[in-house]
Parts: C-alpha cells; sequence; structure tokens
C-alpha cells in the first residue's frame, strides 16, 4: 500500500509542472499587455511612463527569465502579487476557495440526493416505463446547460415566489447564511451532475445485481431491501465514486456562469477575470490550485479504491 | 404514515431559502448594487466609470456637478477669477477628514501637486496641466496661476480624479488603493472583494444632516438580469442598470420606480484616418448620410438613448442634430459621395466591436446591416475586451465601436479626442482648422464668446467625420419605491445619495 | 459546461474493449439495434437535424441576417413561427442555420479529438516504454485543467474563429480517447494471437491495423457520442463568454446567450435555440447509450 501511494505521489510531481509550465505560456501567448490593460482606453503615457510601469509588474524581463524566477517562488510558496489588484495571490485564492469548496460539495450532494434513488428505481425496474421515462429525463437534465437552468430559476424564485437570492456569506460568519445563498447555485449545477450520475448508478447496480453472490443473499433468504443497501448499494457505488471526483476539476474552475449569474465571487471568476485582464500570477496561481486540488482529490478516491479492492494494489 | 428521518430533510430543503438569516447592523441600512468591482480606491489612479461611483461616496471634490449640469461648491465655499490666468477659491471652514484632522489648503494645494505630478501617472493630470503653481496665502485660500486661461478649469476641477486627499494620510501610507484619506459622507469599514463593500455613515461630514441612512452596502453582482431580481425582492434597494432589454422589463413592473435622465457618455464609430478608405473626408461623411440613428437607437439601446453629435444633448452647448444635414438618412447621397471617392460600388471593411456593453456589439451589427444599402461590406471582429484595449492602445484598427465619457464643459471632451495632440486622439485625426477652433475655444472664459466657435466646431466635426457620432445612452437607475430623496444627475455619479432615505 | 462524461464514461467502455468480439453479420446486429428501444430514436434525431443543416439555405423562410427594427421582439405566431430577436430577424431561420455552425463545430472538434487520442493512445499501449509515460502524462496535464478554462485560454491564444473554436474544443476532448485507446490497445497486446502474429514476421502497422483497430470500435465509438453532445454545449458556453460564433453568425450557442438577457421580455430567443440543443444532444446520448448496451459484452 505505501508503495503505491508512494508511486502515485510521485506521479504527481511532473504533472503539476506540466501543467504550470502550460499555464505559464498559454497565458503569455495571449495578445494583450497586462500593463495597458491595467490603464485602460481613456488614458495615455509616456513611453518612459510604461517602461517603469512594466519594470514594476515585473513583466518587462524575457520569459524564460520569467519563468525561472515564478519557479523558484513558487517551491517557496509565494504565489506572487496580483497585477492588478496588487493582493497577494494566495490571499485572493484562499477567500475564494471556501466558496466554490462549499459550492461543489452541496452540489454534488444535491447530485446524489436526486440520482442515487432516482438510479437505484431505475436499475431496480429495468425497461419500464418508469425506467426509461427517468434516462429520458436524465438525459434532458445532461442535455439542458446549466446556466440555462440557473437563470430559469433566478427568475422563478424572484418573480413568482418573490425570494431574493442573498449574498454569500462565509461558513464561519453564518452558516444559514452560506447554504441560504448556494442554495439555487448548487440546484442548478447539481441537476446536470445528478443526470450523469443517475446513469451510472443505474448501470453499475444493473452490472452488480447480476453477479453471483447477490443471488446467494437473496437465495439466503434476505430481503430485498437488505440486499440493496447491504451487499448491491456498496458495490455498486465505487464507480460512482471515481465519477464524482472527476466532477471536483469543473465544479472548482468551471463554474463561470454560474458564479456570474448568481453573483458569487468564486475561483471561476476570478480566473476568468483574470486572463481576460491578463493578470499572470492570478491565472497561475489559481490554475495551480485546482489542479492540485484536482489530482489529490482523484488520488483520494483511487487510493479508496485501492483499499478496497486489493487487486488493484497489486497491479 | 410514520415520519421518516428523510422526509425532515425534504421538509427543510424546501423551507431553507425563506428562513431569515440574522438581521444586519443595526440602524438604516441602504444596499445598492453594482456590476462592477473596483480594482482600488485611489481618486487620482483610478480610470473606470465605475471606480470613479465609489469615489463618490468616499471623497469630495473643490467643485462638483448638480443635477442641472451646473457647477455648485463642494469643499470651495466660492472662487474668483481676478484675472483669466489666475483662480482663487475660499475654501469651507471645519470640514474634517475621516481621521477627524481638518481640512485645509494645504491639502488641496498637496492634493493638486500630485495629481500633477508625472510620477503619479494621474488621468486627472491633462484636466489641469495649464496650472504653473499653487499658492496658499492663508489656511483656507488657495490661488492657482495658469499658463493660459482655460475655461474648463472648472469642469476638471469637478472630476472625481481631483478629489481632495488628506496630505498626512498619503505621506502616511503611500498608496490611496486600500486606505481612505477623503472627506466624503461614507467611511470605508469593509470590503470583500467581488461580493461587497460596505461604507458607514460620516458623522463629522460637513453637510449637516446627511447622509441620512448609517450604513451603505454595495453589492457586486454582474448579471443585469440578476440585479433585477434583487431590486424585485428588495434584496437591494437600487441598482445601476444599462442592458435595454432588462429596463424594459424593470419599467413593466409595478413597484419598482426605474429613474432615467440623458447621458453624458458618447457612442461612435471610430475611423482610423491613417487607413484608405477612411483617409479620404467624403468616404467618412458618407457613412454619416448613410446611416439611420433612430434605428440604431431603437434596436440597440430598446430606445433609452438620444442621438447625438459630438456634444450630448443634455448639455446646453451642443447644437440641434436636425440642423446638421447628415443626420437625416440619404442614402442616396451617400452613395454619390463614395462614388466620388472612388468607390462606387462600395467597399469591404471592418468593424471592431466587443461583448461588453462599452464594446456595443449590438451597435456594431445594425450599423453593418444598414452599411450594405450603400455597398461597403463590413465584417465584424468580435475581441474579448482585452484585446480590444489593446487593439484600441496600437490604433491597430479600421473602425471600431467605442463609448467616449463626455462632460458638460465642450473643452474636455473635445480637445483630447480631436485635437492634432490630444490623449486620446486614436483617429490620427490633424485638422488645422479644428485645432485652432478648439486651441480658442478653451481660453475664452466667456460663454457667449465661447458658443460660436464650438456651434463652428459641432459642424466642422461632423464634417470632417473623424468618427461617426451616434448617441448618448440615457443613465438608468432601477429602484424601489420606498427609496426617496435621491436625484438623478446625468453622468452615473451617486453622490447624491447622501440626501436619499429610505421610508419603508 | 459538465466535466461530467470526460473521462467517467472510459471506466465502461474500456471495460466493453475488454471482452473479444464474435464475428457477426449485419443483420443480427440490426435487429438488436432496432430491438434496443432508445438506440434507434436517437439515430432518427440525429438524421434529422443532419439533413436540417444541410438544407437550412433552402427551408429558410427569412434572411438570417435581415433586420425588421419594427418587428422587434415579436411573439412566436403569424409571420414568425419562432418570434423575432431584438433586430427583427427571424428565430426559426436562425435556429435552422444554427444548426449548422453547432453540428459542425461538434462533429470537426470530436474528429480532432479522436485523431489525436487515438493515435496517440494506440501507439502508447502497444509500444510502451518512454513513449506510454510522456504521453500519458501529457494528457494527464491537459486533463486536469478544467475543460472551460482550458478552452478559453487556447481562444484567447489562437483568435475567436471557427477553426480555432474546432481545434480548442478537439484538444480539450482529447485525453479521454487517449486513454480508451490504450486501455484497449493493452489488453489486445497481451493477447497471445499478438505474439504469434509478430513471430510470423507481420509487421507493427499491421498488427495495429488489422487487430487493434477493429477491438478499439466498440469503446470509442460510445464515447464518441457522448463527446458530441458536451462539444456542442461547450460551444454554447464558450460563445456566452463571448468567444465562441460571431454575430451576426447565428449559432445556437450564441442565440442562447443573446436570448439571455430577454428571458422574461422575450423568452423565446433564447427557449428554442436550447430545445433545439437538447433534442440534438439528446439524440446523441441516447444512440451513445444504445450503442452501449448494444455492445457490451457483458450486458448480452
Amino acid at each position: 500500500m505505501q508503495r503505491y501511494l508512494a508511486t502515485r505521489l510521485l506521479a504527481l510531481i511532473p504533472v503539476l509542472l506540466g501543467i504550470l509550465t502550460v499555464v505559464f505560456v498559454l497565458i503569455r501567448l495571449i495578445p494583450g499587455d497586462a500593463v495597458q490593460l491595467f490603464l485602460g482606453t481613456q488614458v495615455e503615457l509616456t513611453p518612459e511612463q510604461m517602461t517603469e510601469l512594466r519594470r514594476f509588474f515585473g513583466v518587462d524581463k524575457p520569459m524564460h527569465a520569467q519563468y525561472v524566477d515564478y519557479l523558484s517562488r513558487i517551491v517557496r510558496g509565494d504565489l506572487g502579487v496580483s497585477l492588478r489588484t496588487s493582493r497577494l495571490v494566495l490571499d485572493d485564492i484562499l477567500q475564494r476557495l471556501p466558496l466554490s469548496f462549499q459550492l461543489a460539495t452541496l452540489a454534488l450532494l444535491v447530485a446524489m440526493v436526486i440520482a442515487v434513488p432516482l438510479g437505484i428505481a431505475s436499475a431496480v425496474t429495468r425497461n419500464s416505463a418508469f425506467d426509461i421515462f427517468a434516462r429520458i429525463g436524465g438525459l434532458l437534465g445532461l442535455s439542458m446547460p446549466s446556466f440555462w437552468l440557473g437563470a430559469m430559476l433566478i427568475l422563478v424564485f424572484s418573480r413568482y415566489l418573490h425570494i431574493s437570492i442573498g449574498q454569500y456569506v462565509p461558513l464561519t460568519q453564518n452558516p444559514l447564511g452560506t447554504l441560504q445563498s448556494l442554495y439555487l447555485p448548487s440546484l442548478a449545477l447539481g441537476a446536470a451532475i445528478a443526470a450523469i450520475l443517475m446513469r451510472y448508478v443505474r448501470s453499475s447496480l444493473l452490472e452488480v445485481l447480476g453477479q453471483d453472490y447477490i443471488r446467494t443473499a437473496r437465495g439466503k433468504g434476505l430481503r430485498a431491501a437488505a440486499v440493496m443497501l447491504r451487499h448491491a448499494l456498496p458495490n455498486a457505488m465505487i464507480p460512482v465514486i471515481t465519477v464524482l471526483g472527476f466532477q471536483m476539476g469543473y465544479l472548482l474552475g468551471g463554474t463561470v456562469v454560474i458564479e456570474e449569474i448568481f453573483a458569487l465571487p468564486g475561483m471561476g471568476r476570478l480566473v476568468l477575470q483574470a486572463i481576460f485582464q491578463r493578470d499572470y500570477p492570478v491565472v497561475q496561481g489559481v490554475v495551480l490550485v485546482i489542479a492540485l486540488l484536482f489530482v489529490v482529490t482523484n488520488l483520494v478516491v483511487d487510493l479508496l479504491y485501492a483499499w478496497i479492492d486489493p487487486r488493484i494494489r497489486y497491479a | 404514515m410514520r415520519v421518516r428521518w428523510w422526509m425532515w430533510l425534504v421538509v427543510m430543503a424546501l423551507v431553507l431559502p425563506v428562513l431569515p438569516v440574522r438581521a444586519g447592523p443595526a440602524g438604516t441600512t441602504f444596499t445598492i448594487g453594482v456590476d462592477q468591482e473596483v480594482v482600488g480606491l485611489d481618486p487620482h489612479l483610478v480610470t473606470a466609470f465605475s471606480s470613479f461611483r465609489r469615489i463618490d461616496f468616499l471623497y469630495n471634490k473643490l467643485v462638483r456637478y448638480n443635477d442641472r449640469l451646473t457647477i455648485e461648491p463642494d469643499l470651495a465655499e466660492s472662487w474668483e477669477f481676478p484675472d483669466p490666468r489666475t483662480a482663487v477659491f475660499r475654501l469651507r471652514r471645519g470640514v474634517k477628514f475621516h481621521s477627524g484632522a481638518e481640512m485645509t489648503s494645504d491639502d488641496v494645494k498637496f492634493t493638486l501637486e500630485r495629481v500633477l505630478d508625472p510620477a503619479t501617472r494621474s488621468v486627472g493630470r491633462s484636466f489641469i496641466d495649464v496650472i504653473t503653481s499653487i499658492e496658499t496665502p492663508d489656511r483656507y485660500t488657495v490661488r492657482v496661476k495658469m499658463q493660459f486661461p482655460l475655461a474648463s478649469l472648472l469642469s476638471g476641477l469637478a472630476s472625481a480624479n481631483l478629489s481632495i486627499v488628506e496630505k498626512a494620510a498619503v505621506q502616511r501610507s503611500g498608496n490611496l488603493q486600500r486606505t481612505v484619506a477623503g472627506t466624503g459622507p461614507f467611511m470605508l469599514a469593509e470590503w470583500v472583494p467581488d461580493n461587497f463593500m460596505r461604507l458607514v455613515k460620516n458623522p463629522n461630514y460637513f453637510r449637516q444632516g446627511l447622509p441620512k441612512f448609517d450604513t451603505l452596502i454595495i453589492r457586486i453582482i454582474p448579471d443585469a438580469a440578476s440585479l433585477l431580481a434583487g431590486v424585485r425582492t428588495r434584496g437591494l434597494d437600487m441598482a445601476t442598470i444599462n442592458q435595454g432589454a432588462v429596463i424594459t422589463q424593470a419599467r413593466r413592473e409595478s413597484g419598482i420606480v426605474v429613474m432615467q435622465k440623458a447621458g453624458l457618455q458618447l457612442r461612435i464609430l471610430a475611423f482610423n484616418t491613417t487607413r484608405p478608405p477612411y483617409t479620404d473626408a467624403r468616404v467618412r461623411y458618407a457613412f454619416s448620410f448613410a446611416i439611420d440613428r433612430n434605428a440604431i437607437v431603437s434596436t440597440a439601446e430598446f430606445g433609452y438613448a438620444t442621438v447625438s453629435g459630438p456634444l450630448a444633448p443634455s448639455t446646453q452647448w451642443a447644437t440641434p442634430t436636425a440642423r446638421f444635414p447628415s443626420y437625416t438618412q440619404n442614402v442616396a447621397r451617400a452613395k454619390q459621395m463614395l462614388s466620388e471617392a472612388g468607390y462606387p460600388n462600395g467597399f469591404s471593411t471592418r468593424i471592431i466591436t466587443s461583448p461588453t456593453y462599452e464594446g456595443g456589439i449590438a451597435v456594431a451589427q445594425v450599423i453593418q446591416e444598414q452599411l450594405r444599402a450603400i455597398g461597403v461590406n463590413a465584417t465584424l471582429e468580435t475581441i474579448e475586451w482585452g484585446t480590444y484595449i489593446n487593439r484600441w492602445v496600437a490604433r491597430d484598427f479600421d473602425t471600431m465601436i467605442e463609448l467616449r465619457g463626455g462632460d458638460p464643459d465642450p473643452d474636455r471632451f473635445l480637445y483630447r479626442s480631436f485635437h492634432g495632440t490630444g490623449a486620446v486622439n486614436n483617429f490620427l485625426f490633424k485638422d488645422g482648422g479644428i485645432d485652432r477652433l478648439l486651441e480658442r475655444g478653451r481660453v475664452n472664459l466667456e460663454t457667449d464668446a465661447r458658443r460660436p466657435i464650438y456651434d463652428e466646431l459641432q459642424r466642422a466635426l461632423i464634417e470632417a467625420a473623424p468618427a461617426l457620432f451616434l448617441y448618448t445612452p440615457m443613465e438608468t437607475q432601477v429602484l424601489q419605491g420606498y427609496v426617496r430623496g435621491f436625484k438623478i444627475i446625468g453622468n452615473g455619479a451617486l453622490y447624491f445619495l447622501e440626501e436619499a432615505s429610505v421610508e419603508r | 459546461m459538465p466535466g461530467s462524461t470526460r473521462a467517467s464514461v472510459t471506466l465502461e467502455a474500456s471495460a466493453a474493449a475488454a471482452a473479444p468480439r464474435p464475428r457477426a453479420g449485419w443483420r443480427w446486429w440490426g435487429r438488436r439495434f432496432v430491438r434496443n428501444r432508445v438506440a434507434p430514436i436517437g439515430l432518427v434525431i440525429i438524421v434529422a437535424s443532419l439533413a436540417t443543416a444541410l438544407l437550412a439555405p433552402r427551408l429558410v423562410p427569412y434572411d438570417v441576417r435581415a433586420m425588421a427594427p419594427q418587428a422587434s421582439l415579436a411573439p412566436p405566431g403569424g409571420q414568425h413561427l419562432f418570434g423575432t430577436d431584438e433586430f427583427g430577424r427571424d428565430v426559426f431561420s436562425r435556429v435552422l442555420v444554427g444548426s449548422r455552425v453547432s453540428l459542425v463545430v461538434a462533429f470537426f472538434s470530436v474528429a480532432t479529438a479522436v485523431g489525436l487520442g487515438t493515435t496517440v493512445g494506440l501507439t502508447a499501449g502497444y509500444y510502451g516504454g518512454w513513449w506510454d509515460g510522456v504521453s500519458m502524462r501529457g494528457m494527464d496535464i491537459i486533463f486536469a485543467f478544467p475543460a472551460i478554462l482550458l478552452a478559453i485560454a487556447i481562444m484567447a491564444v489562437l483568435g475567436t474563429s471557427l477553426l480555432n473554436l474546432v481545434i480548442a474544443i478537439g484538444i480539450v476532448y482529447t485525453p479521454q480517447f487517449a486513454r480508451v485507446a490504450r486501455a484497449a490497445a493493452l489488453t489486445v497486446r497481451s493477447l497471445e494471437f499478438v505474439d504469434a502474429a509478430r513471430a510470423l514476421g507481420l509487421g507493427n502497422a499491421r498488427i495495429i491495423g488489422r487487430h487493434l483497430i477493429p477491438n478499439i470500435l466498440a469503446p470509442v465509438t460510445v464515447q464518441v457520442s457522448l463527446s458530441l453532445s458536451l462539444a456542442i454545449l461547450s460551444e454554447s458556453a464558450l460563445s456566452f463568454l463571448g468567444l465562441g460564433t460571431q454575430p451576426p453568425t447565428p449559432s445556437w450557442g450564441n442565440m442562447l446567450s443573446e436570448g439571455r438577457q430577454f428571458l422574461e421580455l422575450a423568452p423565446w430567443n433564447a427557449v428554442f435555440p436550447g430545445l433545439a440543443i437538447m433534442l440534438v444532444v439528446l439524440g446523441f446520448n441516447l444512440l451513445g447509450d444504445g450503442l452501449r448496451d448494444l455492445l457490451d459484452p457483458r450486458l448480452r
């Protein structure tokens, strides 16, 4: 087990380094000048002032020098300073990470709550009208852009139910407020994920239910519910958990549009604005953190998998 | 039916949105929604419209515009011009900064010098760079000497970029991006970037009895439809909205008040006058005849704009656009002009635009369609805002949709935009006659003497057409009926919130 | 856009590849296809969409660019089946023409992903060695990026043209095809008949062509139909951020984003392109589901 863990951890490093390099190069390839963007259209500076501003921002050195500089600082935990706001990148990220994380967790929770019962019912009543209905419903949920659903939810809640979307409150301040402000967005996000999850619960369960040990359990006289809860479901959930892990990456950085619609100051908006403003340190920092979280989450899932299934450990 | 554990969860999930959250701060609170966050709070450095709005709450200037677009006293109680090149300002007494220290002429001198200092890189510099010396004969008097008379001096001093800052505070902190050193009606209490900013009432504000509420909360909500949803549900008391579709929806709802006023910003189609075929003024002028400005206003802005020449119609200087021949659509004449310039069959061109409001993508589409009638085949180049700015600065465009900031005084806007040496003249336009008119217009302090000059300028600019002047969007504020006392100015500034109150 | 099935499907797809496929005739497959109730519905939808896209220019009642300010935001009915947008342009015509962009983007970006991904994956699985390590790390790197950010960054670098849209989305979805192909290649490589073939002196190319490719057909096909639906949703998300298809060219994606501001005033602007997207994505998914049920040896 230790060896497995060690090899996996070691394999992380080149991946993270690679991500960092790709981001570094990619964002500098985007045409546009971070300094000029900072100033906007209505301002003119003399060439001398521009050079000075460039030096102040640290973008005057050649790319490879900047790269080496950046790597050496990353190793020390220094993610740099935002070109636009002069705040520490790490501070910005730490401020927004909790929201993204909470939203991600809630969305996954919503997805599970919808998907698991529906998936079970669908598998158990295979090819019945309910099953087909549920599958098509699931596919519709999958096909609908989540920002569309988000906009509709806001419309319905504000116009017909007269319930306002509160502003985001950190968990430490007021948990109820946090839950309230994340209510609609997690519904919008969770619905799409629920659709995907339901398919996996269904197919995984179908597969498990066809196994011999299930027949044995039934043969032993266990009630259907007990068979389901004690044998079928736990085994069926393993690949489902893997899927959940994969969703993390999307949920942490890819929810830009939902964040815009619901006015949530999350990491998606942070990095999107940073890309549009050529705020290099912020983009690099955020992508690194998201990628790190993503690979760590999946590593945890894989470890769980390996712990449960000894065959994988020794592969 | 036995009550299962999961039923509780379902009930809770359904009830959650309506549960009351812990009550807000004691006293009256006013919440407004805006769609853009500010980068920093240093009044001398900020450039975005949204940043100016924030500065207005925290700082005061020597003078300011009132809702009739005339200059009124702010920190300066009175002023006079002993000779055309000298201005003397008498400051109010007993005005306190947020730190408690009194505002004196020293602070004003410091402010002006800071803005004039090239090292500060202040945008406001070009508004007052005619100033050669600043004297402070006593604690409440400031005497300013100028290189030549400048009619737009007061207008420049009314800009948020010329807000008066506390000398001691700047010397302490160096940078005002995060700290406030002002005299304004509100003080900064809390700032969570991209979420909200909480301001509290300044107990020592020099206008007695103002502001009328204790806390001002500014929430960042990027989406216009969500802003309306906020006002509708009273999560917000007021919001600034510029999307026509959402404004139309707001107007249809009872209980929501929509305040609109003619604005000062100018929507234009900029020409790069160094690139053919735009090197020929006839081609540029032909565009003015070819398009239908009213159609643009009704489709792109839902009618919430006024057709405009180079000066905003709400100012006293603007010539009524009906007097300009090219403001009556005349496709035949346009085609004839193109023919004379050597393009009888039209030509192909590119229009740069961006999905943001300033980038005017809807406007671009309408113009593109209208130009087809004269044989001009325009391709839209839609780029994201960062690239847009880049191309603007590099003057790398054929034509471009822009939204320019205007001003009640004609000189500030026209000079920087159209003078050969103008700071934001990215049309690369140079016309000696127009330059001379601009120079004459700015040094003359008498309105009656200036008026004919600017009448002539407007006519000349429309014919020389460095840009196609389109319209001035209205300023729109959407609020709940219980908000009383707010006055809309037209330049988007919100400092009259200090007189507003909520009566729920 | 959902990071959903980016890699998650590859689990099952790889499993499907594990068992060798028995030889069977077209009629047998055909009958099984029809008996699986959902797959044929999917096929019908796809064929109908393709036909519409091809014939769109001839089917449209109005020029998609013709503006009619006086008919701005007209509700569906009367002259305009789906109503008009803020410029007075006919929504029905734009939805029809928009299908071309959406389907082109979907098919070509997935084709790119398949081409790149399977090449990389097959060679990595078959030849192994350093190439396997390097290329799979490369795929991991692409995969660890939040999909939408990667697409945005690529589009920002390359610019907003249809070609670049295809490239960006194609790159984003390459890793899963690589994984699927590699898994299949690994399984087949270990089979005895490959050793036998090599002993006989058959070149690698022939082995790959004769034995590997037929075996990855099943999982790749399943993955393709799912990626097609994701590609359409990606185009819509990118258009929302201003990076997709540029106006005035209609695409379902940019109609959705432009229409969102009219959700209360004139909902038909966003509803109809949204329905179109949902219908086509549904079709792709039904087909994919059906194919998987068909090809999965364990469910037979």
